[in-house]
């Protein structure tokens, strides 16, 4: 009960704090839709996220650079702290013609899970990114967000839901209200190694006046997990945005790898 | 398709429709009565267990038997769900075996039934449900219904001041990805005799004795290894069968099913823990405490290094005679299918799950020579009912010897080779004892000819 106590304490304490938040500049720095596990006590994970948008904003909007053939790089760190909770640690960069590789920012990101013993039908857990960004790269300049994650294997399937909410903590949207930034994974696993599937981000502005389709930010990628060894995570895809406000040609990678520090013997 | 979940209800349904149960189900007055009911068990002193259980105790009532003199044990199902005991390790006709796919029937819930047989051979066996399970890891073997079973000799010949009986058990599991990709039982707690370590009483012995242990694993899944700090265990016996050549171990392992006997001499005063040699499975409770006379003081624990076994030490180690007449070759291919990151392996025998696996037909009186080739990533304990086997073959020890039991570990990338005479006729079950691999397919069918 006690565990359950600091959940949901947590998860009141993030909400109430988020008060005001508008449609921000598209970011694909991390496009993942997070599944509910969390890393390991006394292990670390290590990815890279590559991200090259290969038909994005051609023009220099607000003083923000364009996205347009902008190559993401983002070292992700994610610290194990026990069963139940993380901590990841984000950097940012970008890669352009004519401003080279730049550093763009960086986040820290907390994360609790239901534990296991509360036999949940679900995975549960729950996320609060903040962090900063260069103005050149996204006007707003500190940022928040709020990620609940639900997700279920059953069979072949995985289902995977993010309602992240956003706000921004400094920039021109910070008086616009809460964002609503959902994320949704569906993936069929075609065997013990290969799943593909199909991912879903968008951003349909404040929570409480969603923004026109027109200036939604949403993308679809289909996707592939190869699951080469519980060591390695590795997904790969290609996503497109039909909307005007979103890059429209995106393609993706995540390479992974879980590092433990426990020398594990046999007697463990 | 039909599943084993199915041939379970339409077992049942013959079950409920036979007007009285099959004529080896005895009308007289029962030696022992059982009865099965749900029952609330106490591991810990802050966490009780809801469980399914035998008298309400866990584990269940001590059974003794004479070898070779008719005995008949009522069952009482005081449950919702249809219920079987199967009486594992013995020489058994099929009908009073316990295992519906045999063709014993089912005890429907709130029924009675009556099994009358005789018990043989001699030697330390067990009784156990024979359900289904699938993903409820509430029922089946997940549950506490399961017992000792001695059937003492005519003549005993063993040597031993005090014995005790233990049965090794995992508790609260759930169903979690695992490294091999599919979907396993994970459990919280674990426990000797129903307790976790310090809970229950301990095992009390004198300097100078010596303790003959039964130990069983009635794990649905796990396999265990068991230490007892300061001491040595001298296997006497497998699956209740005496071995050729006892021999003092450090360490014992035991798969689902498995049972070991094994003496401990007392020459070493203290209080000490017998328990899981796995760190995270003592953390779980599987341990009790050992103490001797006139002793006091925090139970004292010695971590082993490492992980050792292997059947073969026990094995004769006189040369062999050669068996007169051919040995028949029966090679069982173990296989997975890959059902999802989000569901347990599909398993098959040659290229079969139960209920279409072959049904193999033996000759009365012919030797067979079962080659169990294990190329998946899982180990399996695997159970022949109503026979016995002489281990042959082991990865270790390509001419094992005089080694008899009735289950036996095939280790995950490997082969082991056992051998049987056919002498008990009747629909014979073969399967896995892991009961999440059992329920998904891993089981086949002998008859006789």
């Amino acid at each position: 009960m006690r565990l359950f106590s600091k959940f949901a304490f947590f998860l009141l304490l993030s909400l109430a704090a988020l008060s005001t938040r508008s449609l921000r500049a598209q970011g694909n720095y991390e496009i993942q839709v997070y599944g509910a596990d969390t890393e390991a006590s006394k292990s670390t994970m290590v990815e890279l996220h590559s991200n090259f948008t290969s038909d994005g904003q051609k023009q220099v909007i607000d003083r923000v650079y364009p996205t347009n053939h902008q190559q993401h790089e983002t070292l992700e760190i994610t610290q194990g702290i026990n069963s139940w909770s993380e901590v990841g640690f984000y950097v940012f960069t970008s890669l352009q013609d004519g401003h080279g590789w730049q550093w763009v920012g960086d986040h820290i990101r907390p994360r609790v899970r239901v534990p296991d013993s509360w036999h949940w039908p679900v995975g549960v857990s729950l996320s609060s990114e903040i962090g900063y960004q260069r103005a050149v790269y996204s006007p707003d300049t500190w940022t928040w967000e709020i990620r609940p994650i639900v997700d279920k294997a059953v069979g072949r399937w995985y289902f995977a839901v993010n309602p992240a909410l956003e706000r921004t903590l400094h920039g021109p949207d910070v008086k616009q209200g809460i964002g609503f930034a959902p994320g949704v994974k569906v993936g069929y696993d075609f065997n013990k190694v290969v799943s593909g599937g199909v991912e879903y981000y968008a951003d349909y502005g404040s929570i409480t006046a969603i923004a026109p389709l027109h200036d939604q930010q949403q993308q679809i990628f289909l996707v592939t997990d190869l699951n080469v060894s519980p060591k390695w995570e590795i997904n790969m895809g290609v996503g497109i945005g039909p909307t005007a406000a979103t890059d429209h040609w995106i393609i993706k990678g995540i390479l992974g790898r879980h590092f433990s520090w426990v020398k594990q013997s046999v007697t463990d | 398709m039909l599943t084993r979940r199915s041939l379970l209800k339409l077992g049942s349904m013959a079950a409920a429709s036979a007007a009285l149960p099959k004529p080896a189900h005895s009308v007289g007055p029962a030696d022992y009565t059982l009865y099965i009911a749900p029952f609330t068990l106490d591991i810990a002193p802050k966490h009780a267990i809801k469980t399914v259980a035998y008298n309400q105790q866990v584990p269940g009532p001590l059974l003794r038997f004479k070898e070779g003199q008719p005995v008949t044990v009522d069952v009482a199902n005081r449950t919702e769900n249809e219920e079987i005991v199967h009486w594992h390790g013995l020489f058994l006709p099929p009908d009073v075996d316990g295992a519906m796919e045999e063709g014993t029937p089912m005890i429907p819930a709130g029924g009675k039934a009556g099994y009358t047989f005789t018990p043989s051979p001699a030697g330390f066996r067990w009784y156990h449900t024979h359900t289904f399970a699938g993903t409820d890891l509430k029922k089946a073997q997940y549950t506490g219904q399961h017992g000792f079973l001695m059937i003492d000799p005519r003549e005993n010949p063993a040597r031993y001041d005090q014995e005790f009986f233990l049965a090794l058990h995992d508790w609260d599991g759930e169903m979690t990805g695992s490294a091999d990709g599919s979907m396993n039982p994970a459990y919280k707690f674990a426990t000797i005799n129903g307790r976790v370590l310090g809970f229950g009483e301990p095992l009390r012995v004198k300097q100078g004795q010596h303790v003959l242990l039964h130990i069983l694993n009635s794990s649905p899944t796990e396999q265990h290894w068991l230490a007892l700090a300061g001491h040595q265990f001298k296997v006497i016996a497998l699956d209740g069968n005496p071995v050729p050549n006892p021999k003092a171990v450090s360490m014992l392992r035991l798969a689902p099913a498995e049972r070991v006997c094994a003496i401990v001499e007392m020459n070493h005063p203290g209080v000490w823990i017998l328990g899981e040699v796995r760190k995270h499975i003592q953390a779980a409770g599987m341990g009790i405490v050992v103490e001797y006379a006139a002793s006091t003081g925090k139970p004292a624990w010695q971590q082993p290094d490492g992980l050792s076994w292997d059947y073969g030490q026990f094995g004769s180690t006189t040369p062999s005679a050669s068996l007169s007449g051919n040995i028949i070759d029966i090679p069982l291919v173990f296989e997975s299918r890959f059902a999802g990151h989000g569901a347990p392996d599909h398993w098959m025998i040659n290229g079969k799950s139960y209920p279409n696996t072959e049904t193999i037909p033996l000759t009365r009186g012919q030797r067979y020579r079962l080659i169990f080739k294990n190329p998946t990533s899982d180990d399996h304990p695997v159970h022949l009912h109503r026979h016995s086997f002489e281990i042959r073959k082991l990865p270790k020890n390509p001419d094992s010897r005089g080694i008899i039991k009735d289950v036996v570990l095939v280790e995950s990338k490997t082969e082991v080779e056992v051998e049987f005479t056919a002498d008990n006729p009747g629909l014979t079950l073969f399967h896995c004892h892991q009961q999440n691999h059992m329920d998904e397919g891993f089981m086949m069918l002998f008859r006789y000819a």
